[in-house]
């Protein structure tokens, strides 16, 4: 089986999400392969969970003062501020190699590539259940997956860098007394390519080591006989068409992100 | 009146309930959080299937309704957002 592998580059939130969706329309009416994606976003967007209240996580009148978009995911999830990051999506069909009923089974085998990638960095990740993946027991990356119209897709975050106090000037907090903790948490529980490695890590470096690392993951895993080749790639016009409209429609619309 | 109440489910995700009441039943309930469940419209209908019944009533149909066929939630179960739900109603 080949999956086409795409590198979006630069982003606004609506767009990037559109292009997830348009992405998943495609492969679920057969017109696209199954795909892996990398992409990274500007300006930096808070995104949230599909469950999640924008109301309620998100400090919308300090994200417009700070130009940082806000945008309602189509995972569930919790909310994240996408910044110094490589953000990847994975949409296959449902009941392939990667995508087993069991949903922990199949954070697992997505997330097999990620482990590998972080490898050839010098980076010994786990993976950490229910869906984000660590190094010293602090999380270095998050996943989030839904299943729709046969189709699974999975997308999640490698920090390249983490800023606790850009992250909780965004996200709404219970106080200003608990902002002091959440922060100190989020120091002690998150982590960075750049904080384990001791060095600015970049982009492009991050998307060739995890693009290999998925390539080499899914061809030698027992649980995908088949084996897995990715075929690099661009959107069809069609594809790009639906994120536009995507992210002009449903990713900008109030009735969409503040649904919740 | 409005109830609400914030469970972290052991091992799992957030749940968020907020149920707006009146003269003893839920006029509306919102279940959020952080946690997973597809297909999303069925957890929607789920949730709106709890508007109209009785405060006293919530967890039991809030049990039933999150359990239906077809309806996947990944990070929390209908058990965990039925009890979120008896405790917003009991008052923590």
């Amino acid at each position: 089986m080949d999956i086409r592998l795409l590198d979006t580059g630069s982003a606004p939130g609506d767009v990037n999400m559109g292009v997830d969706e348009a992405i998943l329309r495609a492969v679920a009416d057969g017109r696209s392969p199954p795909t892996l994606r990398f992409y990274r976003w500007s300006p930096p967007c808070v995104t949230i969970g599909y469950f999640q209240s924008m109301e309620a996580e998100v400090d919308l009148e300090a994200c417009r003062a700070a130009g940082v978009g806000a945008v309602r995911r189509l995972t569930g999830g919790g909310a994240v501020f996408h910044d110094a990051e490589v953000t990847y999506s994975v949409v296959v069909p449902e009941g392939g190699p990667l995508s087993p009923p069991d949903i922990l089974e199949s954070y697992r085998r997505v997330c097999a590539g990620l482990l590998e990638g972080l490898a050839a960095l010098g980076v010994e990740a786990a993976f950490s259940p229910i869906n984000d993946i660590a190094v010293g027991g602090k999380k270095v990356s998050g996943n989030a997956q839904t299943r729709k119209s046969g189709c699974l897709l999975q997308h999640g975050t490698v920090l390249l860098a983490v800023d606790p106090e850009r992250m909780f000037s965004l996200l709404k907090v219970p106080s200003e007394k608990l902002k002091g903790k959440l922060i100190e948490g989020a120091k002690a529980r998150v982590t960075s390519l750049g904080a384990i490695l001791g060095r600015e890590v970049g982009y492009e470096e991050t998307v060739r080591a995890l693009a290999a690392g998925f390539a080499r993951a899914w061809q030698r895993s027992p649980s995908l006989p088949e084996g897995i080749a990715l075929a690099p790639g661009a959107l069809s016009e069609r594809e790009s068409e639906e994120a536009r409209g995507l992210a002009a429609g449903r990713f900008s619309d109030p009735a969409w992100n503040m649904r919740r | 009146m409005r109830y609400e109440l914030d469970v972290k489910v052991s091992g799992g995700k957030l749940i968020r309930v907020r149920i707006d009441a009146d003269g003893g039943r839920a006029s509306r309930v919102a279940v959020d959080g952080d946690f997973f469940a597809h297909p999303e419209e069925l957890f929607e209908e789920a949730e709106a299937e709890l508007s109209g019944i009785g405060l006293a009533e919530l967890g039991e149909e809030a049990r039933r309704a999150f359990s239906r066929p077809g309806l996947v939630i990944f990070g929390a179960g209908a058990e965990d957002i039925a009890g979120a739900l008896e405790g917003a109603v009991r008052g923590h």
